[in-house]
């Protein structure tokens, strides 16, 4: 029994670096993307062998499922820029050398170096698991990832929000947001899938999200499912009212790192240590954190993939009188 | 009422305010402008109440949430937070006022300014979470926010060039990082903690030990463009707008320095670090003399001033050679003032050639001929920051390299000497070649109107930078608060 657990690490090591190797050293770019979307899958794959059940849902969710569509969308936006490559620059013999210098040298024998020396390592292999275990009770929920994530470490998942937030805001100060699809009428099998999995993803990622409490689960893998269900929508034809791309899809992407600002503010106007929830409040409050985020991720992922800020923000915005900004 | 003011937790809300206004301006386009003044408004007197706070009480350290060490994230309330914080405000402060100017409210450009607010709050926050952090994973987080924000503000420029310069920067900034979160892992695998003071009581020095400080250093190392990683800087901060190249020379690189300082004295101290020390220290060195002398080449103002700042990095790694046991404060000290000092010289430079950029069309240096009549303040402005970079007194930049002599002269590394001499020259022929062609007698017919936040918010920076020398007591002695160093500062020493 355990030669065949062995044996099938081994199997599964092997394939995730051979899959690495191959999606880096492909020409074809279609190619590499769909080798690195079954790299994450696999990779999600060895989380589980690991024992890291989050880090799994997550890696599949937004590794696997929502870079691969992000790489894909880009592939589709390079186009035909990407066929016309320009020959390349000349080049002095310093900027030649660099590359064969990093591959040829530099990388293999630090990956060496690192891999003799890691051998002595001895991982503490508890970590801080009986620390947080003896904390669980008072942290407001009964999963020990959701607790570390909204409690102990709050302070970094905050943090965190705030890269995702970043990130949309970056996308959008680049470019306007242009159609994804060219074909005027979806195809009847997209429209009839997306009728079909749109309430099943809403469900099972508001499962997933109320699993965070107790299992593995929680507001990123939540929102990576709610997003693949919004971009399903969108192949079926779907799309937003141009009424809600100003202000409500804004403050869509912008209430999950909001609600946590407001809170770790609340908690300081309290006289508490910030991020210090008061216990009885603590369950209620990380809920809290988590539906609005599980909402702004979803909303923020979807964004990205549609890459640009929206067209109608800027149109409304200019038309309007310059009463508001008469006074600069 | 000072009781209450005096028990908030200033530091936090430094960070929390910067990135709560970002998500409202984000929120609110058409109010940005507005939204960042008053934040930039609020800062300096948040940072001010800090202090107070922090001289008036007995400052303990706190954790997020609240929870013990090992589990709850530290936040730092020292000496090197508060200097960082406050200087962050006050160069902050001056910038918010200057990209008013920069950025008009109406015009062909009015879509960029819509975003330069959101994203520069969102910088200045994370710079304060990154100074005020005490934990490996939190000070990488906060990181990337950094590198995030500097990137997508660089490329608020548009145009291919800044484009690229961007996207490099992007892929140097999460190597970097990368590098960073590899030896985080391999601390935590081997001692179960990424809290800075409890791995520093814990840490053996195994061999494994110093494989991770090798990729941490060289993670920081390549995010503080020290030669000869430096290759990414002077693209990335003379492409970006003008505010923007101010924030990364003043504020982003002084980011991973101080990650760097603190684990350096922190953590690193039971490791073997000698042998590391003096590789800075060469590097340090070559990069003075080397960015000096391809600043003293340059012909747009804006790539000699960030070449400059090449050269003033090596500066700052001059710090961990010169660290020995007798002149670790000496060393520190130099290091902070000259962060200090640098971030408000270059930050006034880089404002000064946006806006004669922006009156002149073209920042190329022959471009300036005759610029020392109608627009000759903001050459006189210049110049007073400029002093601080070459280390003339009483500029603060003049108090750290001669904390670096004495520094060097007690511990015995003469070495040191000629090579900050040779950059006090080669910085002085730069900032000459700028002046010789500024002040050539040239008639010059037609000049635009600058806005007035354009001109003069500079001034006040430059005039900092230069008196810095003379009130450079206080915020020494605010740095050193709970600092990792201790020991005589020598000001006098002979060989």
């Amino acid at each position: 029994m355990i030669d065949l657990v062995l044996a099938f690490d081994l199997i599964l090591m092997t394939t995730l670096i051979s899959l690495a190797w191959l999606l880096l050293a492909s020409r074809d770019l279609f190619r590499a993307v769909v080798l690195f979307i079954a790299f994450g899958l696999l990779l999600a794959l060895a989380w589980t062998r690991l024992g890291a059940v989050d880090v799994a849902l997550a890696e599949a969710a937004i590794g696997a499922g929502i870079t691969g569509t992000l790489l894909l969308v880009g592939l589709g936006k390079l186009g035909s820029a990407e066929r016309c490559r320009r020959t390349p620059r000349p080049t002095t013999f310093l900027q030649r050398l660099t590359p064969a210098v990093l591959i040829g040298i530099i990388i293999p024998s630090v990956t060496i170096i690192l891999l003799l020396e890691l051998r002595q390592l001895q991982i503490v292999s508890s970590g801080q698991q009986g620390l947080v275990l003896s904390l669980l009770d008072i942290s407001g929920t009964d999963h020990p990832v959701t607790a570390v994530l909204l409690n102990f470490r709050a302070w970094d998942t905050l943090l965190e929000k705030g890269v995702l937030l970043l990130a949309l805001v970056s996308i959008w100060s680049l470019d306007q947001a242009r159609p994804l699809f060219h074909q005027e009428a979806p195809s009847p099998v997209l429209k009839g899938l997306s009728q079909l999995y749109l309430p099943i993803l809403v469900i099972v990622s508001g499962a997933l999200l109320w699993q965070g409490g107790y299992a593995p689960g929680g507001a990123f893998q939540a929102g990576a499912l709610l997003s693949a269900g919004i971009l399903l929508a969108i192949l079926g034809g779907r799309s937003l009212l141009p009424a809600w791309y100003g202000m409500p899809l804004r403050l869509l992407a912008g209430c999950g790192l909001l609600i946590f600002i407001l809170i770790a503010a609340a908690t300081l106007l309290a006289g508490n240590l910030p991020l210090q929830y008061p216990q009885e409040l603590a369950g209620a409050l990380i809920l809290l954190i988590e539906i609005v985020a599980t909402v702004s991720i979803a909303v923020i992922l979807a964004a990205a993939v549609a890459g640009g800020h929206p067209a109608e923000i800027s149109a409304t915005e200019q038309q309007q009188p310059p009463s508001s900004e008469g006074t600069s | 009422m000072t009781e209450i003011l005096l028990g908030q937790h200033w530091f936090f809300w430094m960070t929390l305010v910067p990135l709560g206004a970002a998500v409202v301006a984000f929120l609110i386009p058409q109010q940005a402008r507005w939204i960042g003044l008053a934040t930039a408004l609020l800062l300096p007197f948040f940072a001010l109440a800090a202090i107070a706070a922090t001289l008036t009480a007995e400052v303990q350290p706190i954790t997020g949430g609240g929870w013990p060490t090992p589990l709850g994230i530290e936040l730092r309330r020292d000496g090197l937070a508060l200097v960082m914080l406050t200087v962050t405000a006050v160069v902050g402060f001056i910038i918010s006022c200057y990209a008013l100017g920069y950025f008009p409210a109406r015009g062909h450009h009015s879509s960029r300014a819509r975003y330069f607010w959101p994203l520069w709050l969102f910088l200045w926050g994370s710079c304060n979470a990154l100074f005020v952090s005490g934990d490996l994973f939190n000070l990488y987080v906060t990181l990337e926010l950094v590198t995030l924000a500097s990137v997508s503000l660089i490329a608020l420029e548009g145009g291919k060039a800044a484009l690229t310069a961007a996207l490099r920067y992007l892929f140097i900034g999460l190597f970097g990082s990368l590098a960073y979160l590899l030896g985080v892992g391999i601390f935590y695998g081997a001692y179960a903690t990424v809290d800075l003071a409890l791995l520093g009581d814990i840490i053996t020095g195994t061999s494994l030990d110093h494989a991770a400080m090798a990729l941490m250093v060289a993670g920081l190392v390549l995010k503080s463009a020290l030669f000869p990683l430096h290759f990414w800087l002077p693209q990335a901060h003379a492409m970006a707008p003008a505010p923007v190249s101010a924030v990364l020379s003043a504020l982003v690189i002084k980011c991973s320095y101080v990650i760097l300082l603190r684990l350096w004295f922190e953590v690193f101290v039971s490791l073997d670090t000698v042998a590391v020390g003096h590789l800075l220290g060469l590097l340090g060195s070559v990069a003075i003399i080397w960015g000096s002398l391809l600043a003293l080449r340059q012909e747009r103002l804006k790539l000699l001033i960030a070449y400059s700042t090449v050269a003033q990095i090596g500066y700052l790694f001059l710090v961990f050679p010169l660290a020995r046991n007798e002149t670790m404060a000496t060393a520190w000290v130099g290091g902070v003032l000259l962060m200090m000092t640098h971030a408000c010289g270059k930050a006034a430079m880089f404002m000064v050639a946006g806006t004669i950029h922006h009156t002149a069309g073209s920042d190329r240096i022959s471009r300036l001929a005759g610029a020392g009549g109608p627009i000759g303040v903001l050459v006189v402005v210049f110049t007073l920051a400029a002093t601080t970079i070459i280390g003339l007194p009483p500029s603060g930049g003049f108090f750290s390299k001669w904390l670096f002599i004495n520094a060097a002269l007690v511990t015995g590394q003469w070495w040191y000497l000629p090579i900050i001499l040779s950059g006090t020259l080669l910085a002085a022929g730069y900032v000459a070649k700028v002046l010789g062609w500024a002040f050539l007698d040239v008639k010059r017919s037609s000049y635009p109107v600058i806005p007035w936040v354009m001109k003069w918010p500079p001034l006040v920076l430059s005039v900092i930078a230069l008196l810095f020398g003379l009130i450079a007591y206080e915020p020494v002695q605010i740095a050193l608060l709970g600092a990792p160093v201790s020991g005589p500062i020598f000001m006098e020493a002979g060989p």
